[in-house]
């Protein structure tokens, strides 16, 4: 064994070992490591490639060489193995992707770079690129910090792009370092090693499912809370049904997630189900999912309440707003703009009258968006939960003003056309849901709308982020 | 309300809400020995629904079984009540159901059950649920909101108010309207800071809603003085005061109006009221939840509705310090018309700044003014 080997076999041990520890610890060390090593005279070549010799290993009192690959924050730089491979490499060699049971490293690692290819892809990672780069220009403006506002919002959408270019780039260094390692192993005949890196990349292999899952919510807005609102189409008491087993699909679709959901407005139909309704879902994550359901849900069924039984089509349209904490979007209410009114007046009111409806309207009177709440017990909080729901459409507008690339999920009811159907529930003379974005399709109407829509919005979100 | 309030909500026991103020609130400036004070009540109100322990139990299957019944009994109802004296539809029935619900089951996943899934399986619906009054109970409130028309507030025993729950038992249940009295004060010492301090009153306070609604507005900086002739209401709002654990700042004194003010004339720093306002004539024919069931002397007015607010009026341009503020809840555009010009015409160069203002329904609502600070 060559004693370059041995270093570095040495060294990735360490390393292994040091992963595994808390990360303070880690990053303290690191640092420390860091300072040493400018002390010890490396180049910045040590930093990059494997090619110093073992020497320089006891100056750096047995800390693991490879971490210094970390430190490379230049992400420019394509990490590749010790004997150049990278994961495009990789990728290009188009080894054969076996069953994860399969104790094939070749095969682990093209699942994890073609995962790592399709996370890039659903991050948009140019964009990205090019995106950090014009930040970084704008950082770098001296005059940056006249504007507090706009420099806190610049440099906070840098930090979260480094983040994930950086979380990305660490993902990538350590597969090709298990790489190096099973290459290493293989060459000493370390049986035990070999075990640990293909045990390694097999975990890294799974971790990558989840983050690909992870990259399609990784837009603006996707973590917030979001409202729904669903709207009945012409066609009255059968639209308005229909309506409300779209807004029941959803409700009992988001307490399968563990969203919180709060009816924030509701116009009953006068036979059956709603004219309109808008829900709040509080959660993790609403907003990212829910805006796969933007757009116009489509009924074909025997009508109910048609005493001929007849086969009736019905319109539901939905629109999704998600409840941002962008403080660039959020706008400024004046209350001399605002018009509240009791939703049911009438009567004298005071005294001479005692309800239990509350219900509130505020009207932004320069836009002419309202909003309203009845769900509240007490008059005081429908208002606050009014003003919550009109903070949020006036949001919404202002982001469609700022980002027409956001429009699709941004629509709000008044915008969408009924033309624009995403999906079919067929319920005769056959069964079927089928969206009509993906083609996906199912043959259970009934478990879709007792709120069964994961497969559908996975569907939509890959598809929509996974084009070319 | 901008800045920050120093009043601190904590939940403790059973899901209870208290209020803790921090110390340096409890200190007040200048104590003032009561003339006839209520410490403590003897007497509890009953505790509202919602916070009575969870001693009893059904099966859901029962507890369905009652949902339906009193759910096809609000359906019955349609709009006569509208038609014959504006009182609920039967979709202000369902919806208040939904609430009994909340407040009588422990777990309030089952509001929700009971209104989606009628046909679970048999296994689950033999399943008990806890709940907070027994099912015989159930039947009888129920019947007692539709066919006595009780209101629903004295179903429950609590009003949601602003953002206080309160006990109204026996008492007038304070209105929707009667909340923007206390946004009327947030706006008054939000633009004089120093409003904020000495002491606010509210007349015939009954369930003490107006007093810890203020008392919240002031952030433990003021005090308040809550005043009734009735023992019962004192009771009710003293309940209600230490609910919010505002003991401390809250002063509940028995008597008519100002009687009961006699040490602090000329000192207050805030004045407000929703004194009976109904003509007598018009006490007959009231919806049946507000002339069967709620206390006479709390809606009667007089023979034009205007015997309290004009005291009212008269001794407030005695009671209040220079650049002291009122506010009255009125009975609608005529009385507070007549209101303003009659301290037009009484009190000018006393009580200034006379302003009208409008409930949420549009109706002229309430009369607000100043005393005059001398020159």
């Amino acid at each position: 064994m060559s004693s370059f080997a041995l270093g570095k076999r040495l060294c990735n041990r360490v390393y292994a070992l040091f992963r595994n520890s808390n990360h303070r610890g880690v990053l303290i060390s690191r640092r420390r490591l860091f300072t040493e090593l400018q002390c010890s005279s490396a180049t910045p070549q040590n930093y990059v490639l494997f090619n110093c010799g073992v020497s320089d290993f006891k100056n750096i009192s047995g800390f693991p060489f490879s971490t210094l690959r970390l430190f490379s924050t230049q992400v420019a730089i394509e990490p590749s193995t010790a004997d150049g491979l990278t994961v495009e490499g990789i990728i290009g060699n188009r080894w054969t992707i076996l069953e994860e049971s399969e104790s094939d490293w070749r095969s682990h690692a093209a699942a994890i770079a073609q995962s790592i290819h399709l996370i890039k892809k659903r991050l948009q990672w140019k964009k990205l690129m090019m995106r950090l780069e014009l930040l970084s220009v704008e950082l770098n403006k001296a005059d940056l910090w006249d504007d507090p506002a706009h420099a806190g919002k610049i440099s906070r959408e840098h930090g979260s792009i480094m983040g994930k270019i950086k979380e990305m780039k660490a993902f990538e260094r350590e597969l090709l370092e298990h790489i190096d390692m099973i290459k290493l192993a293989r060459e000493e005949n370390d049986a035990e090693l070999e075990s640990e890196s293909l045990n390694a990349l097999l975990s890294m292999r799974r971790n990558s499912k989840e983050k690909e899952l992870e990259a399609l919510l990784a837009g603006e807005n996707d973590s917030c809370s979001c409202y729904i609102e669903v709207q009945a189409g012409a066609g009255g008491t059968e639209s308005m049904d229909w309506a409300a087993m779209v807004m029941q699909m959803y409700i009992m679709w988001a307490q399968r997630h563990g969203f919180k959901v709060t009816v924030m407005e509701e116009m009953p139909g006068e036979i059956a189900g709603i004219k309109r309704a808008t829900i709040k879902l509080d959660g993790e994550y609403a907003f990212g999912y829910a805006k796969a359901e933007v757009g116009v849900h489509r009924l074909v069924r025997i009508s109910p309440f048609d005493s001929n039984k007849r086969r009736h089509t019905s319109f539901a349209a939905v629109a999704v707003i998600p409840i941002s904490g962008d403080a660039s979007t959020h706008v400024q209410i004046n209350e001399a703009d605002l018009r509240i009114e009791r939703f049911r007046s009438g009567g004298a009111g005071g005294q001479s009258v005692n309800t239990t409806d509350s219900a509130v309207r505020i009207v932004h009177i320069p836009t002419g968006i309202t909003a309203t709440c009845q769900n509240e017990r007490s008059q005081h909080q429908n208002k606050a939960s009014a003003m919550a729901v009109l903070q949020s459409r006036l949001n919404q507008l202002e982001m469609a003003r700022q980002a027409q690339m956001n429009a699709q999920h941004t629509q709000s009811l008044s915008d969408i056309t009924w033309g624009n159907q995403i999906r079919s529930y067929v319920l005769h003379p056959y069964q079927m849901v089928k969206d009509l974005r993906t083609n996906y399709e199912v043959s259970d109407p009934d478990s879709v709308l007792e709120g069964d829509l994961d497969s559908f919005i996975l569907n939509y979100l890959s598809t929509s982020l996974d084009k070319d | 309300m901008g800045s920050a309030v120093p009043l601190q909500l904590h939940s403790i026991g059973r899901g209870a809400m208290r209020l803790s103020i921090s110390r340096a609130y409890l200190a007040a400036p200048h104590r003032v020995r009561p003339s006839r004070s209520i410490c403590s009540s003897s007497s509890k109100p009953r505790i509202p629904l919602f916070l009575r322990p969870p001693n009893y139990s059904a099966t859901l299957t029962d507890l369905q079984k009652w949902h339906d019944w009193a759910k096809t009994l609000s359906s019955s109802v349609g709009s006569s009540f509208v038609d014959a004296d504006n009182g609920p539809d039967s979709a202000l029935l369902h919806r208040e159901l939904k609430w009994l619900v909340e407040d009588a089951v422990e777990d309030k996943s089952i509001s929700s059950e009971l209104r989606t899934n009628s046909e679970q399986n048999h296994e689950h619906n033999l399943r008990n649920v806890r709940l907070k009054v027994g099912i015989e109970e159930l039947y009888r409130l129920w019947k007692q909101r539709i066919h006595e028309r009780r209101p629903f507030q004295y179903i429950v025993g609590c009003e949601h108010w602003r953002d206080l729950i309160l006990s109204v038992e026996g008492v007038l249940i304070p209105r929707p309207e009667t909340e923007v009295l206390v946004d009327l004060v947030a706006e008054v010492v939000s633009d004089n800071e120093a409003l904020r301090e000495g002491f606010w009153v509210d007349l015939g306070t009954g369930s003490g809603a107006i007093a810890i609604a203020i008392c919240r507005v002031l952030e433990g900086r003021g005090r308040v003085i809550a005043t009734d002739l009735s023992p019962t209401a004192l009771t009710v709002a003293g309940y209600n005061v230490q609910r919010y654990g505002l003991q401390e700042l809250i002063e509940l004194r028995q008597g008519s109006w100002y009687k009961p003010l006699r040490d602090v004339v000329g000192k207050l720093s805030g004045i407000i009221s929703n004194p009976p306002y109904i003509p007598s004539d018009n006490i007959v024919g009231l919806q049946a939840e507000v002339g069967k069931h709620e206390p006479r002397v709390a809606l009667d007015g007089g023979t034009n509705g205007m015997d309290e607010l004009i005291h009212l009026c008269d001794e407030a341009a005695v009671m209040l310090k220079p650049g002291g503020f009122f506010a009255f809840e009125t009975n609608g555009e005529d009385q507070s018309k007549y209101l303003v010009k009659y301290v037009e015409d009484n009190h000018r160069g006393r009580l200034c700044d006379l302003k009208i203002v409008s409930d949420f329904a549009g109706i002229p609502r309430f009369i607000t003014g100043f005393l005059n600070e001398p020159l």
